[in-house]
């Protein structure tokens, strides 16, 4: 595991990090400055995949209740019918 | 208002869904070609759910329905994606195995030996590290990557690198994700 260091140069794993911290949402953005520590940015990024981990869950449990009034004649079924085509 | 013409209108009073479906299907405002895949691969699989499943189980069966297509659409090439697929395949083969123990079980009245499964926690979609195997920590890399490893799937065994690329590329696909969940949720309920 020695050795790696070398061959892949800080300026990429800076610029990684800034591609990184571009897609973090704006108002965690503003708060940083623009050269962040990397650990600061991690632990961001995690928070940020947590949240976004919770809004998957949030979401599907409202499909699932959504999803329960709908039945195979309503438009909604025909909307899916129709973009999946 | 331009109308996309692939369905007969309904017949009943609905209010006009056509804008929603419209950023629905083009995916607009995104450099990313794959949102269609996401949606085509995301509503088959609803599709398939609503005629099968039970309702009990339906929020667990739409996450990773979720999760899955999610993987489907992305890019191969992306570490990500190929993890969460193996680990569906992991868990089917698992839930299979657990399947005949416990009818083996029932028969014979022995206890089932336990079974090694890498379990899905609720809201998570965990990457488990190799049993006994640390995973590779580079020199200069913080030590909050530890925690970024397990968020990101398949993260347990890459390098800082490709952990950082995987990384953005596993938000980008998630974002998407989201706001496509969040387009339907709101093209139903705004009926």
């Amino acid at each position: 595991m020695s050795g790696r260091r070398g061959r892949i140069s800080d300026d990429e794993i800076n610029e990684l990090i800034s591609k990184l911290q571009a897609l973090l949402p704006e108002s965690s953005r503003r708060r940083n400055a623009s050269r962040s520590s990397a650990s600061k940015l991690l632990k961001e990024t995690c928070s940020y995949i947590k949240s976004l981990h919770r809004e998957v869950d949030d979401l599907s449990d409202r499909l699932s209740g959504l999803m329960s009034t709908m039945d195979s004649d309503s438009p909604q079924a025909e909307i899916i019918r129709s973009l999946l085509r | 208002m331009a109308a996309k013409r692939t369905a007969p209108p309904p017949p009943p009073p609905t209010p006009n869904p056509i804008p929603n479906r419209r950023a629905l299907a083009s995916g607009a405002g995104s450099a990313s070609p794959s949102k269609r895949m996401l949606a085509f691969h995301f509503l088959r699989a609803l599709s398939r759910i609503s005629s099968a499943t039970p309702v009990a189980c339906r929020t667990r069966t739409i996450r990773r329905a979720a999760y899955f297509s999610m993987a489907r659409a992305a890019s191969p090439r992306r570490s990500w994606s190929r993890a969460l697929l193996r680990q569906v395949r992991v868990r089917r083969a698992v839930r299979s195995r657990r399947a005949v123990l416990m009818r083996r079980r029932v028969v014979s009245a022995a206890p089932a030996p336990p079974l090694g499964v890498r379990s899905i926690s609720a809201g998570q979609i965990t990457s488990a590290p190799l049993a006994g195997a640390p995973p590779p920590r580079q020199a200069g890399e913080p030590a909050r990557a530890d925690a970024l490893r397990r968020l990101v799937p398949g993260g347990g065994e890459m390098e800082y690198c490709s952990l950082l690329e995987e990384t953005a590329d596993y938000v980008r696909c998630l974002r998407a994700q989201v706001q496509l969940m969040q387009g339907l949720v709101d093209l139903f309920s705004g009926q």
